[in-house]
């Protein structure tokens, strides 16, 4: 049996036979011709189905058979084309939206740029644009892919390597950043003198000359490492570098009290919490409780938010703790050693990394008005080196 | 047919075991219910009305009788026929 949509490719048409000896034309058409479906209808008449080709070698047939027919229906392809080709415009609109589709999709409707940290996606964007990829470009006027990859790759200086892949409507470029070196800040020649008197103790030079050696004592303003090299017409200047460390002396006068006060908490604790609207606050609990003499008040604020929106709602929480100070009367050998630690704490961070207390000496000590008074003469070994730029003296 | 040919037919589906449709062209008739019948071998239309059909065979004729009859589809070789099947006649 041949499939349906032969015959309906075919075309077929649906006849009825009028008048005549339906059996004669049955006998010869059915040998000849092909028919199906071929039934009576309510009137008693011959219904059947050809192909339209049979249709017209049918005639001969008819006429032997005194037969007239009558076509009740026409099917299949041919017709449905005839009707169309009758619908101009809707088959130009048919054929329009298959065009416009066609034609839609060999548009470049989206680039990516992938990979990117340091260089920005705009900067490859116009690059891209360079080159001619961009959204609603036409397919078929970019070139290769890896064409273009390296030619994106010589318009990117910062990439070390560059891929453009084409998926349908969508270009994808995929970027390597190349990685840089760390950048140096630009130097100019310079000198390391010393910031104050003091005696060397070590110095290495990384960058320039030595001026100095160990044990050798300095004035504030020397020169330690000197950025001048060379002798005579053959000199050059140049960043020097390098480590001097000496000893340093520095007097301190250092006043202790005797007696020193400490803040406690006590346990003691109110909470109130407020329900914030907007900028106002309505205390929801802690009422009623006796204030204490001495307090400290700590606060916590919460806001409501949904995801990224802050709600014009919130939660303060003030939390009232009580807080006792006690004065605690200290001897004076206390009071020396609490001023002492104190002052190498002090002198320690204002010497500098790296710099240790060699000796402390005291000089003078005495008591008057509840305070300690100490002078005391600390030595430390600390980085005595400062940068001073060489100026080139105009001739 | 020839007396000696139909004779030797008869020899040959005999001694290989053959269907007797195959060898002697004989119309073969396959009905599903009553409501689908398939003839094969048949030599044309004599008669077709939405009660009865009548095909000529190799020797005598075929009849179907029924209601509202339609010949589905006809070939050369081969009818199938739907509608209402009340009987079958066979005629020498």
């Amino acid at each position: 049996m041949k499939g349906n949509w032969f015959q309906y490719a075919r075309g077929f048409v649906t006849v009825k036979l009028v008048s005549g000896d339906a059996d004669a034309f049955l006998a010869e058409a059915v040998s000849k011709l092909e028919l199906w479906d071929i039934s009576y209808a309510r009137d008693g008449k011959l219904v059947f189905r050809v192909s339209l080709a049979d249709f017209f070698r049918m005639r001969p047939i008819l006429r032997r058979a005194r037969a007239r027919t009558r076509i009740m229906e026409r099917s299949g392809l041919p017709f449905q084309m005839a009707r169309l080709s009758r619908r101009k415009t809707f088959a130009a609109g048919m054929l329009g939206f298959v065009f416009m589709l066609f034609l839609l999709s060999t548009l470049v409707w989206d680039v990516q740029v992938e990979g990117t940290e340091r260089i920005p996606a705009e900067q490859i964007r116009q690059a891209a644009r360079a080159e001619g990829i961009y959204p609603f470009q036409w397919s078929f006027r970019l070139q290769d892919p890896s064409q273009l990859a390296e030619k994106l790759a010589l318009r990117l200086p910062g990439a070390s390597w560059v891929g453009v892949v084409k998926t349908g409507t969508r270009i994808t470029i995929t970027v390597v950043e190349s990685t840089k070196p760390e950048e140096k800040p630009l130097e100019s020649p310079r000198d390391l003198i010393a910031k104050t008197d003091a005696v060397v103790t070590r110095i290495v030079a990384e960058n320039g000359r030595p001026k100095v050696q160990r044990n050798d004592r300095v004035r504030k303003g020397d020169v330690l490492i000197s950025g001048i090299v060379g002798e005579g017409d053959r000199t050059k200047m140049v960043v020097s570098k390098g480590e001097v460390r000496g000893l340093v002396w520095h007097e301190y006068r250092i006043v202790s009290p005797l007696t020193t006060k400490t803040k406690g908490f006590t346990g003691e604790a109110h909470n109130r919490s407020y329900l914030l609207i907007g900028n106002r606050a309505l205390q929801i609990s802690g009422y009623g409780h006796e204030p204490f003499a001495q307090s400290e008040v700590l606060s916590d604020l919460k806001r409501f938010r949904i995801g990224n929106w802050t709600l014009p709602l919130g939660k303060y929480i003030e939390e009232e703790k009580e807080v006792v100070f006690e004065e605690r009367k200290l001897t004076e050998a206390e009071a020396k050693a609490a001023g002492l630690a104190q002052a190498r704490k002090e002198l320690l961070a204002a010497s500098g990394k790296g710099a240790v207390i060699k000796a402390e000496k005291l000089l003078h000590e005495h008591t008057e008005n509840g305070k300690v008074i100490l002078n005391v003469l600390f030595e430390v070994e600390q980085s005595i080196a400062v940068e001073r730029p060489i100026v080139q003296s105009v001739p | 047919m020839p007396r000696v040919v139909r004779k030797l037919r008869n020899w040959t589906a005999r001694i290989l075991d053959l269907p007797q449709d195959v060898v002697l062209d004989l119309p073969r008739v396959t009905m599903i219910g009553g409501i689908q019948l398939t003839v094969e071998n048949h030599r044309g239309v004599l008669h077709f009305s939405p009660e009865s059909l009548r095909l000529a065979m190799e020797k005598g004729e075929l009849e179907v009788t029924g209601q509202d009859l339609t010949i589905r589809n006809i070939g050369a070789e081969e009818v199938l026929v739907e509608g209402t099947i009340t009987g079958v006649l066979l005629k020498r």
